[in-house]
């Protein structure tokens, strides 16, 4: 037990707490984008799921990871696409749509299974290829700092980089105040002749890209099949990130961070003798607690008023 | 010519659903004046200023601006030809900055990136050469009422709006706001601004405006001359007949009647402990309206929500047609014969996204015949709703159209008719007429003097004087929670003298305000 206790201050953890955060992250800056310009995205567990098939498939037809990337880009495209016609052409309830490519894109992506490999389980027998790992020249060669950074898949680090690049878009851009505005209160935004419309379809479209890649990290990468439902709720664990965010980016990193040691610390225990089934629950506790206390926040602020 | 800066013709405005809400309208502005646009609520103001903003589109009609004709494709265009408006409904972003807010949607740049200093810059110069007493870099949810609307301005000025539509500015004003507003549109003007200012209080509109356009029921009824036309000229045009300001000659007298309302040492102290309402002693018999003055804020509206069982009182008694009611639930109030007509109607007196029958049955649903043993009578429903729709003149599509999307005066008839529906005894009037056009106002009033007759009891508070002066039978002054003054008629009251009640500089000994009691 002891050995396992320290082993949660050494830097293979801290390798490992990015190495299951990722997809996370990607998960919660597809929320985010969306929520923030007001059209609330909660199919990003089944554009996941998509953007993990369909990188593994074109991958393996096309005999490139690299144009199985550029497929799961195509896909996020789509599905973003997808959630727009709906939304803001019919104008049904974003809930609704989130609701029903969630639960199409889980059997859906079953069935597909079923087609191109003849199974349900894996795609196993499908010659994928996976996204490259990079080692950072002089950055790995630093002890510690190395060999936590160093050595992580290609979508690591393109994960960072949009970390940065949303971080930017949102709070110093115009288009960053422009989509803000949207979320806030559209007719505000209309009145100022911000075309509330478009901001979105943007924004839905980076929300279903930045979703794809998070499916994708999981089967091109983290590990080198799909196989149903491997997602594992992780969309749904960033969506949970984004609530306690409440619009501020920074807020919802640092969660993603918090519910990322939840998962490392689940990968060190499942060595354990510790019954797998408890220790598994563990990222979801997070989740449940870090609702809560954005609920008792709010109540907090409201009395205040 | 040269002068007129934008020119209304013929402009006819024909909703889908056969609406017409504008018919016919000429309208000139000049360059540099201050044009107020008057008529009812619900008389196509609202639509014709859509119209010239390009969120409408008209049916048929022209709208020159500068000399040339123009087709505004949306209002990005109107408001990159100089057209700016100040919506009633504030189009602010409360977490967003005051700089935020102004510049949102034409952001100063450095590259990619919006320079916020230089916004905060170019927003505080702005402010400074309007005169405008603000800090841009202030949080807009931090702001009050008036200072929200110096955004809205400021959001047109900084658009290099040359002509500016007030959508009932002073709505939301306090006297002295509106004083402010009204020096600062006097600057706008000298600075060759052109203003358009809609409402429907017709003193400020003759103050403020050097002309007057009228809209009744769509149709454009004149251009005037604001020095030229008196008040009661004006309200002829709007309403289309003669109004009464006295309703003395609809009063009748009230045989034997009973105690309606007795109140007495009523004190109420809020949560955090400061006296609200100190002892406030008066009862109201059947066919008398009893009036309550007094400037807003001193002690009227928790009186009136201590009596309805809003909130609860700490001492004195209630007694609602001689029934003790501090322990009654306000349903069982109600059932005991009081009705309430709400200050805030969108808060307290409807359900904005209900239907109009939803609204009309909402005091009384639960009661035959509206209600069966386990269902809603839905006939019974449809056609009391369609009476009281009828009777209070609300304009409506149909009984199932939304509250919400109706005109405020409509509303509040809504509001009014339910109270009425339930034939109480007790009828409470809290500014049953605020913020409503002068048509659908004395609407209401005749409807309180009507129900007076019929031997009712009536509680009126309102900060509108005229109205108090003008219904009231008896009358009391509220001052700092405390009753100071008590008229038993109106008979030679004037508004000055109440003004001095009111204002605590005078009042009346213990034993007159007394006489505001009735013994039993």
């Amino acid at each position: 037990m002891d050995n396992i206790l320290s082993s949660f201050f050494s830097a293979s953890f801290l390798f490992i707490v990015i190495r299951v955060g990722v997809p996370l992250l990607y998960a919660s800056m597809s929320a985010y984008v969306a929520d923030i310009s007001g059209i609330p995205n909660i199919a990003v567990e089944g554009i996941m799921i998509f953007g993990a098939l369909f990188g593994v498939y074109i991958s393996a037809i096309s005999g490139s990871a690299w144009i199985g990337l550029l497929g799961v880009i195509v896909v996020g495209i789509v599905m973003g696409l997808v959630m727009a016609f709906f939304t803001m052409k019919m104008k049904a309830s974003p809930i609704m749509i989130g609701i029903a490519l969630n639960l199409f894109a889980t059997d859906f992506s079953v069935w597909l299974l079923l087609i191109w490999t003849g199974t349900k389980g894996t795609t196993a027998s499908l010659p994928s290829k996976v996204l490259p790992k990079w080692d950072i020249p002089v950055i790995k060669d630093i002890p510690f700092i190395g060999e936590v950074l160093s050595g992580h898949y290609f979508l690591t680090y393109v994960c960072i980089a949009l970390a940065i690049l949303i971080a930017i878009l949102v709070y110093k851009t115009p288009f960053g105040l422009r989509m803000k505005a949207c979320g806030l209160d559209e007719h505000a935004a209309e009145s100022v002749g911000i075309k509330v419309n478009q901001v979105r379809l943007i924004a839905i479209i980076m929300s279903g890209i930045l979703a794809a890649l998070g499916g994708a990290y999981l089967s091109m990468g983290y590990m080198s099949i799909f196989s149903s439902n491997m997602t594992a709720s992780r969309g749904w664990t960033g969506i949970a990130a984004n609530a306690v965010g409440g619009g501020n980016f920074l807020i919802v990193v640092l969660t993603t961070f918090v519910f990322s040691i939840a998962q490392g610390v689940v990968n060190k225990l499942a060595l354990t003798e510790l019954p797998s089934d408890l220790v598994n629950i563990i990222p979801y506790v997070c989740v449940l607690l870090a609702m809560v206390m954005l609920s008792i926040q709010k109540m907090r602020k409201q009395k205040v008023k | 010519m040269q002068d007129i800066i934008l020119k209304l013709e013929h402009i006819t405005k024909i909703y889908p659903n056969g609406t017409v809400a504008n018919k016919d309208i000429n309208i000139e502005l000049k360059k540099g004046e201050i044009h107020s646009i008057v008529g009812e609520n619900g008389a196509g103001k609202s639509t014709l200023m859509k119209v010239i903003f390009a969120i409408e589109k008209q049916t048929t009609g022209k709208i020159y601006y500068k000399g040339k004709e123009v087709n505004f494709s949306n209002s990005m265009d109107a408001i990159a030809n100089g057209i700016g408006m100040v919506h009633q409904h504030f189009m602010l972003i409360p977490s967003f900055t005051v700089a935020e807010n102004i510049v949102l949607g034409a952001e100063p740049k450095k590259g990619l990136f919006i320079d916020k200093k230089e916004a905060v810059r170019v927003t505080q110069e702005l402010a400074k050469k309007y005169n405008f007493d603000i800090d841009v870099t202030q949080k807009v949810a931090d702001l009050n009422v008036s200072a929200k609307q110096k955004v809205e301005i400021l959001k047109t000025l900084y658009r290099n709006a040359e002509v500016i539509i007030l959508d009932e500015p002073t709505a939301v004003l306090t006297p002295q706001e509106t004083e402010q507003l009204f020096e600062q549109l006097l600057k706008f003007k000298e600075l060759g601004h052109t203003i358009v200012f809609i409402s429907h209080k017709l003193n400020e509109v003759k103050q403020i405006s050097d002309r007057v356009s009228v809209i009744r029921l769509g149709e454009s009824k004149g251009t005037y001359d604001a020095e030229g036309i008196t008040i009661e000229k004006l309200t002829e045009l709007i309403i289309g007949r003669k109004l009464e300001t006295s309703y003395d000659e609809y009063r009748r007298p009230v045989e034997n009647p009973k105690m309606i309302l007795d109140v007495r040492h009523l004190s109420y102290k809020d949560s955090a402990g400061v006296p609200k309402v100190k002892d406030a002693s008066f009862s109201i018999k059947g066919g008398e309206i009893l009036g309550i003055a007094g400037v807003q804020g001193n002690g009227q509206e928790e009186l009136i929500r201590a009596i309805t069982g809003l909130i609860p009182f700490q001492e004195g008694t209630v007694k609602i047609c001689g029934k003790e009611t501090q322990t009654l639930t306000i349903m069982e109030k109600r059932n005991a014969g009081m009705s309430y007509i709400p200050e805030d109607r969108m808060i307290d007196g409807c359900a904005a996204e209900a239907s109009n029958s939803d609204n009309l049955i909402s005091t009384t649903y639960t009661k035959k015949p509206i209600s069966g043993l386990v269902f809603l009578n839905n006939k019974v429903i449809k056609n009391r709703s369609q009476e009281l729709i009828k009777r209070f003149a609300v304009k409506t599509n149909s009984e199932k159209e939304k509250v919400g999307a109706l005109s405020g005066g409509n509303i509040q008839k809504v509001v009014v008719a339910r109270e009425w529906s339930t034939n109480p005894e007790l009828m409470i009037a809290e500014q049953p007429t605020r913020g409503i056009d002068v048509g659908s106002a004395n609407a209401i009033h005749k409807e309180l003097i009507e129900m007076r007759n019929q031997g009712k009891g009536i509680l009126l508070v309102s900060a509108d004087l005229n109205e108090v002066m003008a219904l009231s039978d008896r009358l009391l002054v509220m001052d700092d929670g405390k009753v100071v003054a008590y008229f038993d008629s109106m008979k030679g009251v004037t508004e000055s003298e109440l003004g001095l009640y009111m204002l605590g500089v005078e009042h009346h000994s213990e034993e007159v305000i007394r006489g505001a009691c009735y013994e039993e």
